[in-house]
């Protein structure tokens, strides 16, 4: 009864379809690269609406009302207008820099980001790259991210850029283990890395509930340690503009440095979605055991729009810390990981291990 | 052991005071917001004090006469060279010589709104008016002849306007 | 109040002389507010040192003319003084100020740059007769030495030059500015940084210098106050009270107490209105964006209340030789009380979102510490004086205006660190509201402006004023030789002293540390520049 929103049986019908129609690995290639499509336009209009959504609730906090005058009083296409003009921009080339790497850097951060974003579990049967250690891949796949940003302030061969990129390299680093702990807190809860029995599991109720300590521990280490992953304030150490101008991307222009733009928003969905996923049941509705008829109207929403609007209200969460709070210091930010929250996680991930073990989780 | 003690006081007042930060601006999150859209207000809500400085004017009364008796005095108080006064003498009807206006000329460009030269006028033949959009295309437009009527009018004409709300 | 009291000394017993009122038993006159060069044309070249005594507050000047205008020593082409940047560190950067526009060496200055104008500007401008037409615009880039010049008078009495490095070829030197977020406007700092932890500072100035001081050799008194808001204009009301006080004590014109109190009100808005964007700015430099904009919020209302008074936001051009520009507007009284209400009751959520923050104490406790001895060598004023424990307010040392009258505490701190300097201006908010609730009731009535000469004419003599600004103490030293137009018209920056600090506070701190400091150093450019 509540698979009627499952998409599964959907795609298996258009392959099987396709497959009758022409041989098989062009079936396939067809359908890769529709995929492919998917996933860029739905990218590109995530980005759109993220950066939309942060200048409101940004300015909102600032006694501000924000874009109101491209798209009529909401200031609707102020976003579009703006990626119009970044894509007429012209690519600035640098002379004395590393002309590969600079001009590489920022397809490795984007092309990390869709990676990660391709594992996001949309809908039952909805996800894009489904493997049975999906999680884990997620956490690899996002360090590749940290790759870029350090090719990109060393090809630059700015000091501005080498300084931000160095401190990037050495925060990202530091506050994977927190999220991997957490991540790891998580799983052992579930017993599962793959993402889509994860979200099964919690189909009786989310983690954050079923775990309750441990697990809203676990939330808030994932949360600040995500933050920092997507290098936004007050982590925003990597670019920090009021010290090094632009941190990495400094001597960046044009689309390269919209790659840069639209990885940064696109990583802060990704990590909101992958909190979801773990804390909040990913697609799962609400479901609170006795209340059946409230129960079945909540199995009425599709769980996109479950997952979507979760991932929402994180995403608001986020935007809330990263607009209240001044940025720390570089020998702070590593001082709060290793002195911290990292302890803290080991902490939560002993906890959970033994709760788990005795049977004191829901 | 203090110092384990301190490392949890430590964490207990950093997580307060970052609890107490986000209450501050999620209240702020809520208030009435203080943006102005100005050039929508313009005419409703958008308050221009009296005395702002925004250009010089010569007012003039019902028959389009200004004060003004080519004295002088402003362009020399001027410090940077704004105003510039063309005048000539000459003979009234019972036998005085008398300086005439023909040109004041006022370049907005330079001015920088001291005051020196409404305060150095005898006659209150100047004064500064709040017409602040004084924006153009072309630096000569800049220059202004004050003593032309249609320039002091239209600009006295929307000063007002603004003064009204 | 008559003229400066001045000591004339000769040039090669200045530093004796000096050294002696330093460290003189009874009253160590421990502060130098300024150095003013002077060209005194066929007397000379030469300088005007004012001194201050910390602990009695007591004044002397001290005047030197290098005899000889180009051999003061019968040895090089130059005019040569003694340095005494050993015995006060300002000395070394305002020596600097004093060659670079009267091409006077001092000898024992380690660093014998330009400060304002380029390292390639040809003369000296501000000497009588310079040569207007020598320096055409110069469209070249400017490469800055790294290697400075100092000068050594040998036992003999000859002088010797020899090279100091700045910067060597192993430091690793990022510029900060003059085009960047947190400077506050064209300063460049160039950093020597190993790793994230900075090793020098070398503040390169002149970005916005207007040679201010030079224009108003030829203008009128009241022509010259044109230019004092564009100073620092952040105290444009400060800066332009002291400087009619001058030319008032000058002159002898007695102001009416109605346009005394107008003129201490609109003081200590505008340090509100100043210390509100300190509040903003360094939160932002900081990253934290929101709290920018409360301090902003506030700061607008600030400008609304003035702007309606005196017809300006920034820019206010209200006092003026006898007075104040006009009367206060009639809404004034009401709106500065609503004003001060409303600031107490937000001020709380600037504390919770800030000042609490455990973020914001980590970046600040104990960051940059200066200590008392240094911040009275280097004769940092103001807040950051203050913060280290040298309770230097004017207003106090040197009551004026109002301010005798009025019940006020000094804000002082001992920390001398980041935090401290934050503190002792966020306090300073709530103490000018308290000046300002004594006075808005009692406004007596009056004229607020008499009646003057049309054209002033000042007697001869050097006059002195100085008024506490919102940074620090701002100073006017004027030399009248009995024209309309001043012989010199000095200011005491503000902002200079605090700029010369920072290498003194920032070595060994972070880049991120670097922005903090300058945040709360809190100075603003076009003051420092002139």
């Amino acid at each position: 009864m509540f698979d009627y929103y499952n998409l599964e049986p959907l795609l298996m019908w258009i392959h099987s379809t396709m497959c009758s129609l022409m041989p098989e690995w062009l079936a396939f290639t067809i359908e890769g690269i529709a995929v492919g499509v998917f996933i860029m336009v739905m990218y590109a209009v995530l980005a759109i609406i993220l950066i939309y959504m942060e200048r409101k609730v940004c300015a909102a906090f600032q006694c501000r009302i924000g874009p109101d005058r491209v798209g009529g009083r909401g200031g609707l296409l102020q976003v579009p207008a703006d990626v119009i003009k970044i894509l007429t921009k012209e690519i600035i080339s640098l002379k004395n820099s590393d002309k590969f790497l600079y001009g590489l850097a920022p397809f490795l951060v984007i092309m990390a980001s869709i990676l990660t974003f391709s594992c996001l579990p949309w809908n039952k049967g909805g996800e894009i790259l489904h493997m049975n250690i999906g999680i884990f891949f997620v956490l690899a796949a996002s360090s590749i991210g940290v790759l870029g940003i350090l090719l990109a302030g060393w090809s630059s061969n700015s000091k501005y850029t080498l300084i931000g990129a160095v401190r990037s390299g050495a925060m990202i680093i530091s506050y994977e283990l927190s999220i991997g702990l957490s991540v790891l807190t998580m799983v052992i809860l579930c017993g599962t890395m793959d993402i889509q029995e994860i979200v099964a599991y919690q189909e009786n109720g989310w983690n954050i509930f079923k775990g309750h300590v441990p697990a809203v521990m676990a939330f808030i280490i994932y949360l600040i340690a995500g933050n920092a992953e997507a290098n936004r304030a007050p982590f925003d150490l990597a670019e920090a503009e009021q010290e090094l101008t632009a941190g990495y991307h400094t001597e960046y222009s044009g689309m390269h440095f919209g790659f840069f733009y639209l990885a940064e928003y696109l990583n802060l969905f990704i990590t909101a979605g992958i909190a979801v996923t773990l804390f909040f049941g990913g697609w799962m509705p609400l479901h609170i055991a006795g209340l059946e008829g409230l129960n079945m109207a909540m199995d009425c929403i599709p769980g996109v729009i479950w997952f979507v609007g979760k991932t929402f209200f994180v995403v608001f969460l986020l935007m809330w810390i990263r607009w209240t709070f001044p940025r720390l210091r570089i020998d702070q930010v590593l001082i709060l990981e290793w002195k911290y929250l990292m302890p803290l996680s080991l902490l939560v991930l002993m906890v959970m291990t033994v709760m788990k073990v005795f049977g004191l989780v829901f | 052991m203090s110092t384990f003690k301190d490392y949890i006081s430590g964490y207990a007042f950093g997580v307060k005071s970052l609890l107490v930060g986000m209450r501050t601006s999620m209240k702020v999150f809520m208030q009435k917001k203080v943006t102005e859209r100005y050039p929508e207000n313009r005419h409703t809500t958008l308050y221009i004090p009296e005395r702002h400085r925004a250009m010089l004017v010569m007012p003039k009364d019902e028959n389009g006469e200004n004060r003004c008796v080519a004295c002088g005095l402003c362009q020399m108080a001027c410090p940077n060279g704004t105003i510039n006064i063309t005048s000539e003498t000459r003979e009234t009807e019972d036998g005085k010589k008398k300086k005439v206006l023909l040109k004041y000329e006022y370049d907005l460009g330079a001015c920088m709104f001291c005051q020196l030269c409404v305060n150095a006028c005898p006659h209150d033949a100047i004064r500064f008016s709040n017409h602040f959009e004084n924006a153009v295309f072309e630096r000569e437009k800049l220059v202004m002849t004050l003593n032309e009527p249609s320039v002091s009018e239209a600009s006295q004409q929307s000063a007002k306007l603004i003064t009204k709300n | 109040m008559s003229a400066d009291n001045i000591i004339l000394i000769k040039p090669e017993e200045l530093y004796n002389e000096a050294s002696r009122l330093r460290y003189d038993a009874k009253e160590p006159m421990d502060y130098l507010r300024d150095i003013v060069g002077m060209d005194w044309g066929e007397e000379g070249l030469g300088a005007l040192y004012y001194l201050e005594s910390t602990s009695t507050g007591a004044r002397r000047v001290l005047k030197v003319v290098a005899a000889d205008r180009e051999n003061p020593f019968g040895c090089a082409e130059h005019a040569f003084l003694p340095s005494v940047c050993s015995l006060w560190k300002t000395a070394r950067i305002k020596e600097r100020e004093v060659f670079d526009f009267f091409g006077i060496r001092f000898t024992g200055n380690p660093d014998m740059r330009r400060l304002f104008l380029r390292e390639d500007w040809k003369g000296y401008p501000l000497r009588k007769d310079y040569d207007m037409d020598s320096n055409p615009l110069n469209m070249d880039n400017e490469t800055n030495a790294d290697v400075t010049e100092e000068y050594t008078l040998r036992p003999d009495g000859t002088i010797e030059g020899h090279e100091n490095v700045v910067f060597s070829k192993e430091d690793f030197v990022v510029n900060i500015g003059p085009q960047h977020p947190s400077t506050h406007g064209v300063l460049r700092m160039r950093t020597s940084i190993d790793g994230e932890n900075i090793r020098r500072i070398d503040p390169i100035l002149g970005y916005i210098h207007r040679g201010i001081e030079k224009m108003n050799e030829s203008l009128t008194y009241p022509q010259t106050l044109a230019l004092t808001d564009r100073l620092d204009y952040l105290s444009a009301h400060q800066n332009r009270h002291a400087l009619c006080m001058c030319i008032e004590q000058a002159a002898g014109i007695e102001i009416s107490e109605r346009a005394q109190y107008i003129r201490t009100i609109m003081d200590e808005l505008q340090r509100i209105d100043s210390h509100l964007l300190f509040y903003s700015c360094l939160v932002m430099d900081m990253g934290g964006l929101t709290p920018f904009f409360y301090g902003f919020r506030e700061r607008e209302m600030i400008l609304d209340i003035m702007e309606e008074t005196t017809g300006g936001r920034l820019i206010q051009n209200y006092n003026v030789i006898g007075g104040v520009q006009a009367d206060l507007h009639p809404d004034f009284r009401r709106k500065v009380k609503e004003f001060i209400k409303h600031l107490r009751s937000v001020i709380k959520d600037y504390h919770d979102i800030f000042t609490g923050n455990v973020i914001a104490r980590q970046r600040l406790v104990g960051v940059g510490v200066l200590s008392r001895e240094d911040a009275i060598s280097l004769g940092a004023t103001g807040g950051t004086g203050r913060a280290s424990g040298w309770s230097n307010d004017v207003r106090k040392r040197h009551p004026y205006a109002m301010y005798g009258k009025v019940d006020f505490r000094e804000i002082t701190r001992t920390e001398g660190d980041s935090f401290a300097r934050y503190m002792v201006r966020m306090d300073e908010i709530m103490e000018s509201c308290h000046i300002i609730e004594q006075l808005v009731d009692n406004i007596p009535e009056g004229e607020f402006r008499v009646k003057t000469k049309a054209i002033i004419k000042l007697p001869e003599g050097n006059f002195s004023t100085s008024v506490e600004s919102s940074r620090g103490e701002f100073g006017v030293m004027l030399e009248s030789h009995g024209d309309k137009y001043p012989y010199r018209l000095h200011y005491r920056s503000t902002g200079l002293p605090l700029v010369d600090t920072m290498d003194t506070v920032c070595r060994g701190q972070k880049i991120a540390d670097l922005i903090a400091i300058g945040g709360t150093l809190d100075f603003v450019i076009p003051d420092i520049d002139r």
